[in-house]
């Protein structure tokens, strides 16, 4: 297998994901990741011993490529709609058309649009296709959604990391043949013991953008204040909105209840010194720290916002969903766990429970029966068109099969728990 | 035009680590650290070395087999580890010491502490990442202590709950801040006592521009004294976390601000600032 990646060597949520899923399948099979960059010597996360890394561009200042003047020319392949767009070049072009042409692997996976789009296009005849979306299909751009319906048909698969993003491909993409399946994101279990649920702290982890609506968390715990002064926030991430945040803390005189915390890596010693997560994000495209803090054993009042919490957090048995962008019904749903020391603690037991299905082995699992089934199939590039319709129609007929199957494993794992 | 295929120089395998050993952290809430660190293999007697930075001290803790094939070293409560930076190596028998990064530093034990009321030191000590990402260990000792808690920052004035450890607070007990460029202008602020916790008030207008140290005297003006900080948690560095208003204000001295916060020692101060 195959993994196709922005840069390997960074920080960030596709690119832990991505080690995560990498090393648990490389428990069974060959496994590499072929990073498009490499900007540094060492990648910040460790990949597992089995798992090959390599890269295609060497843009270190003393690095192979560095000044190669086609690093300056414009990309033709890479889509112009794409958010990364200004980083690929005629270099990245040539490098990865390469790589997909000569690729040994009997699975190809793309891990961005951009780079899904060469795998449309390039990957040379036999391996399978699988383009994996991270974001969602509401966060790109109309010209990047219409350069990717007319590429993605010549995929295999697409993967989305929750099942409301599966049924927007689904519904507005129109991929005939293309499998179109939900894999959430692996969370590995911690390397620490779980929060024994007896600090009164509130613990939220994140960027300071926009879009994690810390201003309204920061509003309703001073709602929570008033009610408990014992209890206190503590808020972990950089970000632009660092300076504003200060200041609504400072505003609302919460400067001895809420901390901005600063980043903090790794992040699962500090969720285990909380006793409640919060995420009170506007738009979530999977809920990573979700299932993270849930793995430490905390039990997340998350708002009920577009795509992820609502698919991680069964609401009332293992967290609390709240109204999106409502400051009272955040404040409610955090005093209702401070407020009852038992219900909070049979929470935090089942988040524990609950959050086991993200384990990188079980994720593996579910990314290997996809693949297979696909090589079952045989491909869906136009190389393999001759193979007719019919594998083309069963493979559709097949994706809806699972479909409701793994829609029906959902809805019979809540009934259980409630 | 083709470009050669990558060649083997770009594979990237990872089978020997190249970067610095990890240590992964434990406290507990007596102000006790574990550490444990990847055996290397090898007979040889290995120790973790603590080296006090800008000094000749030094703190050999032995390193001894541990579950799943990782070394640990304990570093007691009862272990004296005067105040200041310690860094934080690996020695194999007597080779050259090996600086350790940090790996899970589970400091839970240290969020809200509260030690014992027995008189004696009151011992912190946080690992944290140096900026270079280095693991180091901060240590304070203290005895007596006092541990500022909540501060509220009202239109002129500061007021702070504390607590002290190690001692009793006489009738006349009182606070003096102390001018840092000038230690023999003090400032005296009378305190409430409940026991062990206090609170006091510090008047802005009576406070000229610059640096003020804040001090607590047990015992009175000509007792000993014991500086006011915040010791008690999980966080190595307060100054850029534990940020409090400033306000504005006339004073004698022009227009100033004024604010409190935590010096690089974590002791509590007030800034006093004309504004220009």
């Amino acid at each position: 297998m195959s993994f196709l990646i922005h840069n390997a060597y960074g920080i960030g949520g596709t690119i832990r994901t991505t080690y995560n899923l990498a090393n648990a399948l490389a428990e069974q099979h060959d496994v590499e990741i072929v990073s498009v960059f490499r900007h540094r010597d060492e990648p910040v996360f460790t990949p597992g011993s089995r798992v090959r890394v390599r890269h295609l561009v060497d843009v270190r200042p003393e690095g192979a490529d560095a000044g190669d003047p086609d690093l300056g020319r414009p990309a033709r392949v890479f889509p112009r709609a794409e958010g990364r767009y200004e980083q690929y070049s005629a270099l990245t072009d040539r490098r990865i058309a390469e790589h997909l042409a000569t690729v040994e692997a009997d699975v190809v996976v793309g891990t961005r649009p951009g780079l899904n789009a060469h795998l449309a296009r390039e990957t040379r005849r036999g391996p399978v296709r699988v383009g994996q979306e991270h974001l969602t299909l509401d966060s790109h751009p109309a010209a990047l959604r219409a350069t990717l319906r007319g590429l993605y048909p010549r995929l295999d698969a697409v993967t989305t990391t929750t099942e409301a993003d599966a049924r927007a491909y689904r519904d507005r993409m129109r991929l005939p043949g293309v499998r179109v399946q939900c894999v959430p994101n692996p969370v590995p279990r911690p390397g620490i013991d779980p929060a024994d649920g007896s600090g009164r702290w509130v613990v939220a982890a994140g960027r300071l953008a926009p879009v994690k609506r810390y201003d309204l968390l920061i509003k309703a715990f001073d709602t929570v204040r008033a009610q408990r002064p014992d209890w206190r926030l503590r808020i972990y991430g950089g970000g632009r909105q660092k300076d504003q945040l200060r200041e609504l803390v400072d505003r609302l005189g919460l400067y001895n209840h809420v901390y901005l915390m600063g980043p903090a890596h790794p992040i699962e010693p500090e969720w285990a010194k909380g006793s409640i997560a919060a995420v009170t994000s506007s738009m979530e495209s999977f809920g990573m720290t979700i299932v993270e803090a849930m793995r430490c054993g905390l039990p997340v009042v998350s708002t009920n916002c577009p795509h992820g919490p609502g698919e991680i957090i069964d609401n009332g048995v293992d967290g609390r969903l709240v109204e999106s962008g409502n400051v009272q019904a955040i404040a409610q749903g955090l005093l209702e766990l401070i407020n009852d020391d038992a219900l909070r603690q049979q929470m935090a037991h089942a988040a524990l429970t609950d959050s086991e299905r993200f384990d990188p082995s079980r994720i593996a699992e579910r990314h290997e029966s996809l693949f297979s089934a696909l090589l079952a199939r045989g491909g869906n590039s136009p190389g393999g068109r001759a193979r007719g319709a019919l594998h083309r129609a069963r493979g559709a007929l097949l994706a809806g099969v699972y479909a409701v199957r793994d829609a029906g494993r959902t809805a019979s794992g809540k009934g259980r728990t409630s | 035009m083709m470009t050669p295929a990558p060649s083997a120089a770009n594979q990237h395998v990872h089978e020997a680590p190249v970067t610095a050993p990890r240590a992964d952290c434990v406290a507990d809430s007596a102000g006790g650290l574990t550490f444990d660190v990847t055996d290397r293999g090898g007979s040889a007697p290995a120790h973790l070395l603590l080296r006090r930075r800008d000094s000749e001290q030094e703190v050999r803790l032995p390193l001894s087999p541990a579950a799943d094939g990782r070394l640990r070293a304990a570093l007691p409560s009862s272990v004296e580890l005067p105040e200041g930076r310690w860094d934080v190596y690996v020695q194999v028998s007597d080779g050259e010491p090996c600086r350790l990064a940090p790996g899970v530093n589970d400091l839970r034990a240290l969020v809200d502490r509260v030690p014992g009321a027995a008189p004696g030191h009151v011992a912190a000590r946080i690992p944290y990442a140096t900026k270079y990402g280095n693991l180091t260990v901060r240590s304070w000792l203290r005895d007596p202590h006092a541990e500022a808690g909540e501060l509220l920052v009202g239109k002129d004035e500061l007021s702070v709950r504390a607590r002290v450890y190690g001692t009793r607070l006489a009738p006349d007990a009182c606070v003096e801040l102390v001018a840092r460029k000038a230690p023999a202008a003090v400032v005296r602020a009378g305190l409430t006592a409940d026991r062990s916790e206090f609170r006091f008030t510090v008047t802005y207008p009576a406070l000229r521009p610059g640096l003020w140290d804040l001090w607590l005297r047990p015992d009175g003006e000509t007792g000993p004294r014991v500086r006011i900080a915040r010791l008690l948690d999980d966080i190595a560095d307060k100054k850029p976390i534990f940020i409090y208003p400033k306000v504005t204000l006339e004073t004698e001295y022009g227009r100033v601000t004024a604010g409190p916060y935590y010096t690089g020692d974590n002791d509590l101060a007030v800034k006093v600032a004309v504004v220009e």
